[in-house]
């Protein structure tokens, strides 16, 4: 019987630095009384997993694992729902000498085909001896390991049954991998960034003591998925490092009912939550106006913000929607970070709230250079077009260097914008399998070249946007070959027709938009056809995408004649005022068909 | 007890407001591929839904459902089965 989640305050002093593994932090953490605690889609308490208890049923775990006897760091792959028994895997993993693969659990509307395929992807670059779902994942799981050789697929209680095996559990050491991490890969291919148990427990390290100033009294909420870096390092593994006490949300509920996050931070008195910009839009979207003064949230003392653009207005309007809750907008911390980084990079100043960078447009657009405005120089409103806005992400953790670098690799100096590169104790040892993309990202000397952009202001980081062409909506990477690789199943698509690309939006938010050739003269037919490419697009990455028909052989290339997507989004600026074209936008991330007329338009306007 | 037919004109009205200009609703009508609906919207959706019909939808069944008729049969079961 569950009788009330585990206490925030512990019986056990706090201690965070001189764990050398994840096992050995788990069993430290042990002796203490805090843990992880699981909430329904109605907010309803259902399980409670003290750290002693998840230690003990992890060793438990690692033993019948054991018995399967599997090579030394075989993979195990866990379709990563919230719950506990993600925990009792990933740690048992950790026990059993076993390397965890989290893999999405995220399931849309009509997605089925998608979810598999995209598992199927998962299993096939990883190649697990292991995969595991809770029993509402599993028929999906169990499609996308058809035909694969697998040493065991299924629930979670079919392990229960396992004999245990005698010998001695020997935890994965220090050098060896603590988790391989999916992210930023296209569906198609796939990216499993490796951590080794130093890299993350260094960066754990750093988040913890650094950039959260981890104390006696803190307790986490997180409702962002398990198979995401910050849910995962950030929620996962820091409050049992720290050994903080911790009430999760599963994502679903916490997007049906945002107000359950809410609810939560005030029942737990909680003072550590994260969440990328459009959580707490959801909130200020979603809150009945007379709600805020319901809610205490006092308490927070750490409301992080990362993992997409971090949107100043946004963090505004939820301030000021819940100022009668306590909330205090010096609360927010500005993160930049990454899968490969383990997940920090940089962390703003705690306690100071959002500081913002404002730079004059027309030279950071010409020179490149963040030349700063003060207060008195930023005018009336006509002005505004003039300057640009970016949070500033603050220093990065101690033992992470940053360059920003121009296109020829010198290093620049501050307020210069360039590429960002980071190298640290915390980084990845590369991407399982693919030591091609690994060189191309990681250099001998262990700088990673991160494709974002910014610039550096008296040590600390200002991101601007990104070199590379993922485009990231909702949180989630969506990458655009696959977007044009999904294009070229219409019939009227050939190979190198389709470029697609992210285009900002003027609330900082992205839009997917993509340029096709198009053969077809008729105005009905090219408004069918586009109609067929954003509903696919819909069904198969839940994303609106703004389609743009072209002539035939419009689409830029690169003198060794591929599509060229930074071109091809300049050249697209240029035919359509991105401002107007995103007015019909609310504030969900819709966009509104193209007018078939404008398509037609657009087609003929450039044929000439 | 609630039957398929009292069941898709609700789902009509919840749906409505997310229907382009002068779109019809059809038991045919594909949620995703022909509704303007991004994955946040089909979460407001779910919640409706929920609510209205007093029933919790268990994540599993969402990959399956296309239409509108696939997912006012979903409703039809889950509001039997209470």
């Amino acid at each position: 019987m569950i009788t009330g989640p585990t206490p925030t305050e512990n019986t056990l002093p706090l201690r965070v630095t001189g764990f050398s593994t994840l096992a050995e932090a788990l069993d430290y953490a042990a002796g203490g009384e805090t843990g992880c605690n699981f909430y329904g889609d109605r907010g309803e308490l259902y399980a409670v997993l003290p750290y002693a208890d998840l230690r003990e049923q992890a060793r438990l775990l690692a033993r019948r694992l054991m018995g399967l006897r599997l090579e030394r760091g075989a993979r195990v792959a866990i379709v990563a729902d919230t719950g506990p028994d993600f925990q009792r895997f990933f740690f048992a993993c950790q026990y059993a000498g076993l390397v965890p693969v989290p893999l999405s659990a995220s399931l849309l509307i009509s997605g089925r085909k998608r979810y598999v395929t995209q598992l199927r992807a998962l299993l096939a670059n990883c190649r697990p001896s292991i995969a595991l779902a809770p029993p509402e994942f599993f028929p999906f799981l169990s499609e996308a390991a058809d035909g694969l050789e697998l040493v065991h697929v299924g629930t979670a209680d079919a392990f229960d049954s396992l004999p245990e095996s005698s010998e001695e559990l020997e935890p994965l050491r220090s050098e060896e991998m603590a988790y391989l991490q999916y992210t930023s890969g296209s569906t198609r291919f796939p990216r499993g960034v490796m951590i080794t148990q130093s890299a993350v427990l260094a960066n754990l390290e750093g988040i913890l003591q650094q950039g959260l100033q981890i104390r006696s009294g803190d307790r986490a909420v997180s409702w962002l998925p398990f198979y995401h870096d910050m849910g995962l390092v950030g929620f996962v593994l820091a409050p049992m490092v720290g050994q903080v006490s911790v009430d999760y949300l599963k994502t679903q509920s916490f997007a049906m009912r945002p107000r359950l996050w809410l609810a939560l931070m005030t029942q737990a008195k909680a003072t550590i939550s994260f969440s990328p910009s459009f959580g707490y839009e959801m909130c200020v979207r979603r809150l009945r106006h007379d709600e805020a003064g319901r809610f205490d949230l006092s308490a927070w003392r750490a409301a992080g913000v990362g993992a997409e653009t971090i949107r100043p207005g946004v963090l505004k309007d939820f301030a000021d929607v819940l100022a009668p809750s306590g909330f205090n907008p010096s609360a927010f911390v500005a993160c930049y970070g990454m899968a490969e980084a383990s997940l920090a990079v940089a962390f703003a100043p705690i306690d100071k709230g959002i500081a913002v960078d404002r730079v004059d447009r027309t030279l950071l657009a010409k020179y490149g250079v963040a030349s700063p405005l003060h207060e008195c120089e930023i005018g009336s409103d006509s002005d505004k077009t003039s300057i640009s806005q970016f949070v500033n992400c603050g220093v990065p953790l101690s033992g992470i260097d940053i360059e920003v670098r121009d296109e020829q690799g010198h290093v620049l100096p501050d307020r210069h914008a360039g590429v960002i590169f980071v190298r640290g104790a915390n980084m990845t040892s590369g991407y399982f399998g693919d030591p091609e993309k690994t060189r191309k990202v990681l250099s001998p000397d262990g700088w990673l070249d991160t494709g974002d952009l910014g610039y550096l202001v008296d040590g600390s980081l200002v991101i601007i946007g990104r070199k590379k062409d993922v485009i990231i909506v909702h949180g989630r990477n969506i990458w655009p070959q696959d977007l044009e690789h999904l294009a070229e199943e219409l019939p009227e698509v050939r190979p190198g027709d389709a470029c697609a690309f992210s285009v900002e939006t003027p609330d900082r938010t992205e839009m997917a938009v993509m340029v096709v050739h198009c053969r077809e003269l008729d105005a009905v037919k090219q408004a069918d056809f586009v109609r067929r490419l954003q509903g696919l697009i819909r069904e198969y990455f839940a994303l609106d995408c703004f389609v743009e028909l072209v002539p035939p052989r419009t689409l830029p290339r690169t003198s060794s004649g591929k599509l060229s997507r930074s071109k091809t989004r300049e050249e697209f600026l240029g035919r359509n005022d991105a401002a107007r074209l995103f007015h019909g936008r609310n504030g969900s991330g819709h966009i509104s068909l193209p007018q078939p007329g404008r398509q037609a338009d657009s087609c003929a306007a450039s044929s000439r | 007890m609630t039957h398929y037919e009292t069941i898709l004109p609700q789902i009509y009205e919840i749906l409505r407001p997310f229907a382009q200009d002068g779109q019809t609703l059809s038991d045919e009508t594909e949620l995703v591929a022909d509704l303007d609906l991004d994955s946040m919207k089909v979460m407001e959706i779910l919640l409706e839904v929920e609510e209205r019909f007093d029933i919790s939808i268990p994540l599993n069944v969402i990959p399956d459902v296309r239409t509108i008729r696939d997912f006012a049969r979903q409703i039809e079961q889950l509001t039997e089965r209470k």
